[in-house]
């Protein structure tokens, strides 16, 4: 919470000045599955590297938590809770083969932390337990949302202006459509 | 005497079942309950199903529970029969258990095909001129290729808390071809009762019941299609009028029966020792005495006079035991000695070096209507023979690639009748033989061999294996054809038999496993001659190969 008001602050002191900001909320309805909202590009900013790590753990064979969304160069400490052995891999992040990474193995209640610089779709996997499946989605801006289990969703404080959004959901494709956020925007969809 | 001929027959046609049930795939099992009840993998506990990783192998070791936090990864939690605060108010309650949340059950299918090789049927020889197969007293045609149906089995394990664990496995299909229901393993086991004792953890568990004997290569949950040989090894002793030797052996024990019993064990199979003994039901006839329909036979099947009836054939119980100890050979000492080794990208199983050894003693027991040494009043003579099965085995894993091995001696005294005269009485029996009034000693039946085998998982889903059986017998006739009564095969040709079997087994399905296996045998004949020196020379040599694919499914 902290680290987004920190961001947001940084967001809001570069663009204040010449630009009103608003919300962009809406509910993305699915019959089950996370789904993860962001906005491609933020014209005329670039967003700097969050300092905070962010966490996802190993816990009774699964990811926890199972999505999670960090900004481009977040970094993420993957740790392991369980008193067996897994392992963290992503054979590509959005398909792209060459970003694919083996963080190796470690015991219990230590860490290994990656530091994601290129934004997509990381699919987390372990090749000791085949059925472990967790997602991080790296956003390419510090504009980004998790929707809560009713798909509800909002992305405070995005300064007035066009840009597209994109919205993941787990087992589907990715959709993205332009929307112009002026004073506040609405984003509804469903899979 | 017509007793001992009918001995004979079924003694000849259970070893014919034994040579048969080389060619019949044997089950196999992995176990979905463990994974509806952990919501895991296949590949969590095995490699190709149902052979273990180090995780299977720590997993069963602790008594079907992960070996540590177990009830952190339990995803159906398990029914409490009591609360744990009862146990503070014990002897006036009941001591609380649990029982799974769900029945852990997995059910088992297989299908397969044959090939059989072109020469098959040169066994009829052994048959007299003229005896059509398919008949008593004939040998089954066997066709060139055959589709089978496998075996449909329901298997349940899992543990009731305070570290009891149960297994049971049980053939269900009762109709078809090769159907052959029946319960496979069925026991309790009391893991780490090293606890109660003050003994070091996990130095000493106790499992009752019916099981596999703590052999060092499991048969009833191998991967291969056809089983080892040397496991369904019968010592059956040599009784051939064209050599001199007469053996009075005829122990139907095999090293992979299901035995009935007690075993205490300790230690563990991912590392370091690992030890068991156990005491078990002697039945070297293979013939269970729950058929026994004698009114003053209590049966097992409750049809006589109900109560218990017999599934020994002896008083004598017949011991085994086996000591081994695994050497992990990673440098670091963490990862020595936890259940994985820590590889680079991830974790995977040990490097590794195991090395065992084992000894079976039991008392093999025939009994012949005889009589007194006054040669006229009936008696039951009884030949005990006492025998041993002693051996030893290694396994190196290096990675995905296992290099394993095992050798067999067996040696089974060997019991001569005689008659009220003192002298041996010709084998076989017949009817024209005088009555046996006891025995003396003969030259003892042995056999040895063994097996060694490869597996190398190229990928998660591909298994090769390669494999190479040999059993050496003094009355070892063709592939386990033996009692067939005056056949001319016997020692002075190479009684070995012994084959190379490649194999490979694709996981189409994380449950639905595809497997292929060739047997390739040395040349063998059945129809001798006699040279000009006297000895017999092997006619119309064949070799009986055969190329076996299974289709097996478990969920
Ligand atoms: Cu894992």
């Amino acid at each position: 919470m902290k680290r987004n008001l920190i961001m947001l602050g940084i967001a809001l002191g570069l663009v204040s000045a010449v630009a009103q900001a608003g919300d962009i909320s809406g509910k993305i309805s699915a019959a089950q599955g996370a789904s993860v909202v962001y906005l491609d590009k933020a014209a005329g900013k670039a967003s700097p590297a969050p300092t905070q790590h962010f966490s996802l753990d190993q816990r009774s064979l699964s990811f926890q938590p199972h999505v999670l969304v960090i900004p481009v160069g977040g970094t993420v400490d993957f740790t392991n809770s369980d008193s067996v052995a897994h392992n963290v891999f992503w054979p590509a992040i959005s398909g792209n083969r060459k970003l694919s990474h083996n963080l190796g193995t470690w015991p219990q209640g230590e860490k290994r932390s990656y530091t994601f610089d290129s934004p997509g779709v990381v699919p987390l996997l372990c090749n000791v337990h085949s059925e472990m499946s967790g997602y991080i989605i790296v956003s390419p801006t510090p504009y980004y949302a998790l929707a809560d289990a009713a798909g509800n969703f909002t992305i405070p404080n995005v300064p007035d202006g066009s840009y597209t959004v994109t919205v993941w959901h787990e087992g589907a494709k990715p959709v993205s459509k332009p929307i112009t956020v002026n004073g506040s925007a609405k984003l509804d969809m469903s899979f | 005497m017509m007793h001992f001929q009918r001995f004979l027959a079924a003694a000849g046609f259970i070893a014919v079942v034994i040579a048969l049930t080389l060619l019949v795939p044997r089950p196999s099992d992995a176990i979905p309950a463990f994974s509806r009840q952990y919501q895991t993998s296949c590949s969590t506990c095995h490699l190709d199903f149902p052979k273990l990783n180090d995780f299977g192998k720590a997993f069963k070791d602790a008594g079907f529970k992960f070996p540590k936090d177990d009830q952190t990864f339990l995803k159906l939690p398990p029914v409490m029969l009591g609360a744990p605060a009862q146990k503070d108010l014990w002897p006036n309650t009941i001591w609380p258990g649990t029982i799974p949340g769900m029945p852990p059950i997995g059910l088992r299918m297989n299908n397969f095909f044959q090939v059989s090789g072109r020469h098959a049927n040169d066994f009829n020889q052994l048959n007299p001129a003229g005896t059509p197969v398919g008949t008593v007293g004939g040998s089954p045609y066997v066709p060139r290729t055959d589709f089978e149906t496998g075996l449909f089995s329901i298997f349940t394990a899992g543990n009731f808390g305070s570290g009891i664990a149960f297994w049971v496995d049980d053939d269900i299909s009762v109709a078809g071809d090769n159907s052959a229901g029946g319960l496979g393993d069925g026991y309790l086991k009391f893991v780490d009762i090293s606890r109660f004792v003050h003994l070091p953890k996990d130095s000493l568990s106790l499992r009752a019941g019916r099981f596999e004997l703590d052999l060092p290569f499991t048969q009833a949950r191998s991967i291969n299609l056809s089983s080892y040989d040397i496991y369904d090894e019968a010592n059956v002793g040599a009784m051939n009028s064209i050599v001199p030797l007469q053996q009075f052996v005829n122990n139907q024990f095999g090293f992979a029966d299901v035995a009935n019993g007690l075993e205490l064990s300790g230690g563990h199979q991912y590392g370091g020792y690992h030890y068991s003994i156990a005491v078990v039901n002697q039945n070297t006839s293979g013939i269970s005495q729950s058929a026994n329909t004698s009114t003053f036979v209590p049966s097992a099947t409750g049809g006589a006079n109900g109560g218990l009836g017999f599934a020994s054939d002896s008083n004598f119980k017949d011991i085994y035991s086996r000591l081994s100890y695994r050497f992990n050979l990673e440098r670091d000492s963490a990862s020595r000695k936890a259940v994985q080794a820590a590889g680079a990208t991830g974790p995977r199983d040990h490097t590794y070096l195991s090395l065992g050894s084992y000894y079976f003693y039991g008392r093999s027991v025939q009994r012949l209507a005889g009589v007194l040494i006054d040669n006229t009043t009936p008696a039951v003579v009884t030949a005990r023979e006492p025998f041993y099965r002693v051996g030893g085995d290694f396994s190196f894993n290096f990675r995905t690639f296992n290099l394993f091995g095992l050798y067999m001696y067996g040696h089974d005294r060997n019991q001569l009748p005689i008659d009220a005269n003192g002298n041996v009485i010709v084998l076989p029996i017949t009817t024209s033989s005088p009555l046996p009034v006891g025995f003396i000693s003969g030259r003892s039946a042995t056999f040895d061999g063994g097996f060694l085998q490869a597996d190398y998982l190229a990928l998660p889903w591909i298994m090769l294996i390669g494999r190479y059986d040999a059993v050496n017998s003094t009355a070892d006739r063709i592939n386990g054809l033996a009692m067939a009564q005056n056949t001319s095969f016997a020692v002075p040709f190479p009684a070995t038999r012994n084959r190379i079997t490649p194999g490979v087994q694709i996981l189409i399905h994380a449950n639905i496993k595809a497997g292929f296996e060739y047997q390739i045998r040395p040349k063998q004949s059945v129809t001798f001659a006699t040279n000009s020196s006297g000895f017999p020379v092997a006619l119309a040599p064949f070799r009986s190969n055969a190329a076996t694919v299974g289709l097996e499914w478990v969920y």
